[in-house]
């Protein structure tokens, strides 16, 4: 069976504004980073197929497809856009390979949320017009009572939701391309002001700019490309009901289905042993211990404590969002998913600078498309071909 | 270390973007109804699936689990359960509201479903998860047949 790898990976870094470049320039600088990453390679030859991960809303748009090309290098080629979150466009590029027709395919997303004037009137054009537009206000409402229903029914505990945000923006020192890292303890988050009880102002990622472009490869041609290839084991998504309603405001089944998948194809039984770290959604506080029980890294209840007992900071036996997450890095948008992966592949290249895990063989990335959705996908990855 | 960073460039050189996107959106056969009976009756509706004995509140004309179509209606009254909630102390443009808006999700007795929908007639600090609550609707001659029919959701007794 073919099997497919990550050769390259190129990005910007992130910054809560970019206004020296445009979302071209980004694009351009992180394809560029990432060609160079992959041996130096030329997209105008040596990629088969390119895929952009892009909303139209997002980017002010329409067709946003059609303002794609040029920036990667793939003008007169084959190229197209997969909306949705950018792990799902890493499971199609997965796919592209896996069919035998591509080789190489470049995997390109990005977020220029400072160009966006009324970003949450975007978020809140998502919800259903009919049923939750009408009532109006700040949608992240949704993440306040998501939190609530949460905490009540796994006891974990407002204080650990707290944790995650010193030990994110703490871990983000340590890391160039974040835009949000900063020393802050559990009475700084508990100060912040309240915005969506029980959720606080500074459990909230903020927006920030920057793109990625990963280069993935067959087995054919992986190794020539790069010494250290990082291999794609398995890839899972899946989808909740989108209806507020019904779905269920306690756990985030989407991530737990998308795991389910990607954990079948990996061949990981027992993944609270076998994941050695893992790169979560962590948009909003509690959505990092929520993820970690989906993901079945712990069993329910117990993400909090785990956090609380050290042992998914970086020298813990369980790190979660080494990269600081998003909470340190800033929120990219769509590009959120390949940031989780791209730390994935930094790890187990043992290229994560003063952040460096050790012994690490097996990761996992995981995202969320954001409110107001119930999507996800997971990858797992590992410096093993096996 | 500042935490908080500038996030407008609306100073640099720029050329400014509008997209006027207006759309009106039909409600379908089953949104219809319910709003109907919500507007002339002040009752809410629920769909069951006999299938999977499961109520749609808000009401569909499919059920979600097994793809049946829906065909049977239940009256589920105005009284339910705060589900959860949160309270937002800022507009959707990051201004403090003076007077912080509670949001919940209120489940009904033989539905699965809900509607999402604000609190009224209650302090922040005594909301609770398990609170029981009833619908107050706009006068009758006022209702449009739209969620906002529901002005809110009060504590019962
Ligand atoms: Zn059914």
């Amino acid at each position: 069976m073919r099997e497919v790898a990550i050769v390259g990976v190129g990005c910007t870094g992130f910054k809560s504004v970019t206004p020296e470049i445009s979302y071209k320039e980004m694009m351009f600088e992180a394809a560029t980073r990432a060609y160079q990453d992959a041996g130096n390679i030329n997209p105008r030859k040596d990629i088969d197929a390119f895929i952009s991960v892009a909303e139209d809303y997002w980017e002010g748009f329409s067709i946003f497809d059609e303002f794609v090309p040029d920036q990667l290098g793939a003008v007169l080629r084959h190229l197209f856009t997969v909306s949705g979150d950018s792990i799902i466009g890493l499971a199609t590029a997965y796919m592209l390979i896996k069919t035998g027709y591509f080789n190489t395919v470049a995997l390109e997303s990005h977020g220029k949320p400072s160009d966006i004037l009324t970003l949450h009137d975007i978020v809140s054009f998502a919800m259903d017009p009919i049923l939750n537009r009408p009532l109006g206000g700040h949608p992240f409402y949704v993440a306040g009572m998501e939190m609530n229903r949460f905490l009540c029914t796994t006891g974990n505990t407002r204080d650990q939701c707290a944790m995650i945000v010193a030990k994110n923006k703490g871990n983000a020192l340590s890391n160039a391309f974040a835009a949000y890292g900063a020393n802050v303890d559990v009475e700084d988050v508990l100060n912040s002001d309240m915005q969506f009880y029980p959720l606080k102002k500074i459990e909230i990622s903020k927006p920030a700019d920057g793109g990625i472009v990963i280069i993935l490869a067959s087995d054919k041609v992986a190794t020539k490309l790069n010494e250290n290839p990082v291999w794609i084991k398995g890839v899972g998504w899946a989808s909740e009901t989108p209806s507020l309603e019904t779905r269920c405001w306690s756990k985030a089944i989407y991530a737990r289905l998308a795991a389910e998948m990607a954990y079948k194809k990996a061949g990981i039984m027992t993944p609270s042993v076998e994941v050695d770290f893992a790169e979560v959604d962590d948009l909003f506080s509690y959505k990092e211990l929520q993820h970690m029980e989906a993901l079945k890294l712990c069993r329910s209840g117990e993400a909090g404590k785990l956090t609380e007992e050290g042992i998914t900071q970086l020298d813990g036996y369980l790190p979660i969002n080494p990269s600081g997450g998003m909470l340190g890095m800033g929120w990219p948008l769509e590009a959120a998913g390949l940031q989780r992966l791209q730390e994935v592949v930094l790890q187990l290249r043992g290229q994560a600078g003063n952040r460096q895990l050790s012994d690490v063989e097996i990761g996992v990335a995981q995202s969320w498309r954001g409110i107001p959705t119930a999507t996800g996908a997971v990858a797992v990855l590992s410096n093993y071909k096996g | 270390m500042a935490i908080e960073k500038i996030t407008d460039t609306r100073q640099m050189l720029h050329w400014p973007g509008h997209m006027e996107t207006d759309y009106i959106y039909t409600l379908g056969i089953a949104c219809e109804k319910f709003f109907i009976e919500i507007k002339e009756n002040g009752r809410i509706l629920g769909a069951k699936c006999k299938h999977c004995n499961y109520v749609f509140v808000p009401p569909k004309l499919y059920c979600e689990k097994c793809f049946a179509k829906l065909a049977e209606w239940v009256d589920l009254g105005i009284q339910g359960v705060v589900h959860t909630f949160t309270v937002a102390h800022i507009d959707i443009n990051g201004t403090e509201l003076k007077d912080p808006e509670i949001y919940a999700l209120i489940k009904f007795n033989g539905a699965e479903g809900g509607l999402v929908h604000k609190l009224g007639e209650v302090r922040p600090s005594q909301v609770r998860i398990g609170m029981k609550v009833e619908a107050v609707f706009k006068p009758q001659p006022n209702r449009k047949g739209n969620i906002n029919d529901i002005k809110y959701f009060k504590p019962r007794e």
